[in-house]
């Protein structure tokens, strides 16, 4: 870890988003089971569906939320969708990623450009080339299920 | 009548702002559209001339804040509240800037979403 990495105060700022994410889309927030420096992940950690997004500015890297199809069938149920087609749960994915880089932006600001989602069903190349060796990882549960949040991010000034 | 625009890249943010804003809770609520980017939604607005647009931000194609210009370009007095993950100051007042009237962040619940739309639309009255 470097002085251009993030540090605890700022890894907060995304566990405290997606903690709150679904606590304001369900009323129940996702506990937070571990929060790391991962190492020697030559393959980051994922689960059936990832949604990545990518970031630029004043900031590089990736930040990417991971879970199991079950979780995200939840999480429509909880926003009164009943259409569980592949192309909403892979759009769900996308949007938890989203919430949670863009929400980061209250503490980074309008420097930490954020892309719009990729959406992934099942382990791809494209996770493992956008992630360098050490990521923060969270993990969550929520409602008994399992998902990570992981976060690389990179100061550039 | 409140006749809306939703704009948003999401199908399933779409989805949940019109089965919200169709539960009742405001009279006369319609939806005349759903765009799922900014240059889709300009051709709806041109199309529908609705009363109320619900506005993302970040979006394929054309994004909010170009989506917001144009709009109001067409119709200065159209009451636009932004719904977006974007939560820094610089943002919201960005897009306030460009013409809109209210900024709500997300994850919303189903009675934020009712209070700003409120809140957008006795702006305009």
């Amino acid at each position: 870890m470097n002085n251009k990495d993030i540090n605890e105060v700022e890894l907060r700022v995304f566990i405290t988003a997606v903690t709150e994410y679904f606590q304001a889309l369900a009323g129940e927030p996702a506990q937070v089971r571990s929060a790391y420096l991962g190492t020697d992940l030559s393959v980051p950690q994922s689960y059936d569906y990832t949604g990545l997004i990518t970031i630029s500015g004043n900031y590089r890297g990736c930040v990417y939320f991971s879970c199991r199809q079950v979780l995200l069938r939840r999480l429509l149920v909880c926003m009164g969708e009943n259409d569980h087609s592949e192309s909403n749960l892979l759009d769900a994915v996308g949007e938890v990623a989203n919430t949670i880089s863009g929400n980061a932006r209250k503490h980074f600001g309008a420097t930490l450009e954020i892309s719009v989602p990729v959406t992934i069903h099942g382990p791809t190349e494209s996770i493992r080339a956008a992630v360098r060796a050490r990521p923060f990882v969270i993990t969550i549960d929520w409602l008994g299920q399992a998902a990570i949040v992981m976060i690389d991010l990179e100061r550039l000034v | 009548m409140m006749r809306l625009l939703i704009v948003d890249d999401s199908n399933i943010i779409r989805s949940r702002i019109m089965r919200i804003v169709l539960a009742g809770t405001l009279p006369g609520a319609q939806i005349v559209g759903l765009a799922r980017d900014g240059a889709q939604a300009v051709m709806m607005f041109k199309a529908h001339q609705p009363d109320v647009v619900t506005m993302d931000l970040t979006m394929p194609n054309m994004d909010g804040v170009k989506c917001i210009e144009e709009i109001i370009a067409i119709n200065p007095d159209v009451p636009i509240l932004v719904v977006s993950a974007l939560a820094d100051k610089a943002t919201a007042i960005s897009a306030l800037r460009k013409g809109a009237r209210g900024f709500l962040n997300k994850p919303f619940t189903e009675k934020q979403l009712i209070a700003a739309l409120k809140e957008v639309i006795s702006n305009d009255e």
